[in-house]
């Protein structure tokens, strides 16, 4: 069985909730990390079909030239019942990624070193939070691989390599931060297997039969 | 007598969670509303004694429903339940006149202790 399999209502309602509860965990931590106030918005969240990848994220970025940094990590069921595993792509615009930067590095030179530091930081952050709020509300956990740069001012076209692009279905998710009087916009994606996804449907079918 | 409760959130799982986290055994009516102006019509209504909140909700908020509270001088016991777990976040809506701020995912044991310290239970 091949494609991105329907997503109901009711499971993009509970999704929807379950992300954006990770989210609030995931903006206290950055508010932390950055010692700002940080906006919150509702996460926007759509299943799409691998061909939609590339065209999907450059309509969010702006622009087929817009140049971004990304950063991936594998992820993998460790127990519970949401058997799923993938990779976690986050992709941040080069200008909302600079603004990030500059708010952190108030006193330090913004070396590259640093910059992708940080990037490997907030990825972490956002990941993490949301890859481990998602699977504790459906009970379960799930195992991390380190995040790794993939690289900065990419063409939105070369973040994905021909190879996942032949398996994986995308669970995207948008997030916009505002702090202070700059907004970051970053895009979350999960790429998973149409099993994978299948999966996570069923546990939050599971999960709304509950409620 | 039962005490009219509301329950005020865009997200129906959201809806969902609130209602089977309310303590067993408490007497109340439970009425629903799915955004902000949904929620002031029905607390003017008075079918909001104690009324549970999310923040971000579409066509008027939850920020904007207490100023409209204050506005109106409508009373109610507001516990406003919301992902965002910053603390800024939360001195403001208890500078908008609620009485606590609960996080998300709410917490059945949590909420009835929060209930019995306003003497609602």
């Amino acid at each position: 069985m091949s494609g991105v399999p329907e997503i109901t209502e009711d499971q993009r309602d509970c999704l929807q909730e379950i992300v954006n509860v990770a989210m609030g965990q995931a903006g206290e931590s950055l508010a932390c990390l950055l010692e700002v106030f940080v906006q919150l918005s509702v996460p926007r969240i759509r299943l799409i079909e691998s061909k939609d990848i590339t065209p999907e994220l450059q309509k969010m970025i702006g622009g087929d030239d817009a140049k971004v940094s990304a950063v991936r990590q594998a992820f993998y069921r460790s127990s519970g019942r949401l058997d799923i595993q993938g990779e976690a792509l986050l992709v941040f615009s080069d200008t909302s990624f600079h603004d990030l930067a500059e708010l952190m590095a108030y006193e330090e030179e913004l070396t590259l070193n640093a910059e992708q530091e940080l990037l490997l930081d907030v990825s972490n952050i956002l990941n993490g939070a949301c890859l481990t709020g998602i699977a504790e509300q459906l009970e379960s956990e799930l195992g991390y691989s380190p995040p790794s740069l993939i690289g900065s001012n990419l063409a939105t076209d070369k973040i994905l390599s021909e190879e996942q692009l032949s398996w994986a279905e995308a669970l995207m998710i948008e997030i916009t931060y505002r702090l202070e009087n700059r907004s970051f916009n970053c895009n979350l994606m999960f790429l998973m297997t149409g099993k994978s996804i299948r999966a996570l449907l069923t546990a939050i079918d599971e999960f709304l039969d509950e409620l | 007598m039962a005490i009219p409760i509301l329950i005020c959130d865009d997200s129906l799982v959201s809806r969902k969670m609130v209602q089977k986290s309310l303590p067993p055994g408490w007497e109340v009516d439970i009425t629903l509303a799915k955004n902000g102006q949904e929620g002031l019509e029905k607390i003017r209504d008075g079918l909001g004694e104690v009324v549970f909140l999310d923040l971000t909700m579409p066509v008027m908020d939850g920020f904007q429903l207490l100023e409209a509270m204050k506005t109106e001088n409508l009373k109610a016991f507001v516990f406003v339940i919301s992902a965002d777990i910053q603390p800024e976040a939360r001195s403001r809506v208890l500078g908008l006149g609620a009485m606590d701020f609960i996080k998300k995912p709410i917490n059945a044991q949590k909420l009835e202790t929060t209930l019995k310290n306003f003497g609602l239970l």
